[in-house]
């Protein structure tokens, strides 16, 4: 079990609640501001850095014990793959994207 | 059973190890989770790029405010669960009962505001296969969007409603005794999962929520 969550106190995790919630403003501010496909690149990153914040301190990932770390990462190792093989498809076809 | 009582299962040597193993296998659940859930994000990505105007167009009509209340009720609920997980882990059973009962909450506001949501797509008429109706200037391909939105959703909420049975659960194991600061492990591996359902929601929401929006 966690040593950390006996020991742990509120701030840390509030302090984070709030942040997560000022990069959810950011998101939507980003969202109004004209950037076309640049504006889903920048909210998948506000995402993504939001779910580190998650992984980090809510789910405790830096905590003990250090195997998890194997654990977690493998769904997204696997997903690298999914990703870039799907990719690797998708890009090098004649015509794609299409409009 | 008083917590004085609870020993470690056969094949555990301790409480500790055994709740170890429980964390990990929680983690094991979730990075197939996370391989369900990407490839359908993924999956918006690709008709994103393959058709970016069409896409952005049928996104407009999405409910933005729904979407966005929703992900504040879930990121509240993740502090909640921590918090109580913190009480728990502290021998505070009645904290935890009463972060927990504010996570159910929580949880429960997010699947109505969902429900609300689900009855004003109906009433716009972007059901697919039910009531779905072009708008003027909209592609076929939008009917392609709003697929997506029901699957990734309905995936989503029938992960909220498992999470909130865990939830109900756990209480009910507090309220037993069966939770305490010697042994916490079941009220941490619902954090996880409940946690991640919440991660799920912040990936789903600029890709129905945000496209299309200057």
């Amino acid at each position: 079990m966690n040593i950390e969550a006996k020991e742990a106190s509120s701030f840390p995790f509030v302090c984070a609640w709030l942040l997560l919630l000022i990069l959810v403003g950011l998101s939507v501010l980003s969202a109004f501001q004209g950037l076309a496909l640049w504006a889903a690149v920048i909210e998948f990153g506000i995402a993504a850095f939001q779910a580190l914040i998650v992984f980090l301190l809510f789910m405790r990932l830096k905590g003990p014990p250090s195997l998890k770390w194997v654990f977690a990462g493998t769904g997204f190792f696997w997903l690298i793959f999914l990703y870039g093989l799907s990719m690797t498809d998708y890009a090098t076809r004649t015509g794609w994207p299409t409009k | 059973m008083p917590s004085a009582t609870l020993r470690p299962e056969t094949q555990y040597a301790t409480l500790a190890q055994q709740g170890e193993v429980a964390q990990l296998g929680m983690w094991v659940f979730l990075a197939t989770e996370t391989l369900f859930f990407g490839a359908l994000i993924f999956t918006y990505y690709l008709y994103r790029l393959s058709y970016p105007e069409a896409i952005a167009e049928a996104a407009k009509d999405a409910v933005l405010w729904c979407g966005s209340v929703n992900i504040g009720l879930l990121l509240t609920s993740s502090l909640t669960m921590v918090l109580a997980i913190n009480a728990a882990a502290q021998g505070r059973r009645s904290a935890a009962t009463g972060w927990l009962l504010m996570t159910i909450g929580l949880g429960l506001c997010f699947l109505g505001v969902k429900g609300y949501e689900y009855v004003a797509d109906y009433s716009d008429h972007v059901v697919p296969a039910v009531n779905f109706a072009l708008k003027p200037g909209e592609s076929p391909v939008s009917e392609l969007f709003w697929v997506y939105y029901f699957v990734a959703t309905g995936l989503h909420a029938i992960h909220v409603t498992t999470g909130l049975g865990l939830l109900i659960y756990i209480l009910w194991r507090l309220r037993r005794g069966r939770i305490s600061a010697a042994y916490y492990a079941p009220i941490e591996v619902v954090g996880l999962y409940w946690s991640f359902v919440d991660t799920v929601w912040i990936f789903l929401y600029p890709t129905i929520y945000l496209a299309g929006r200057t």
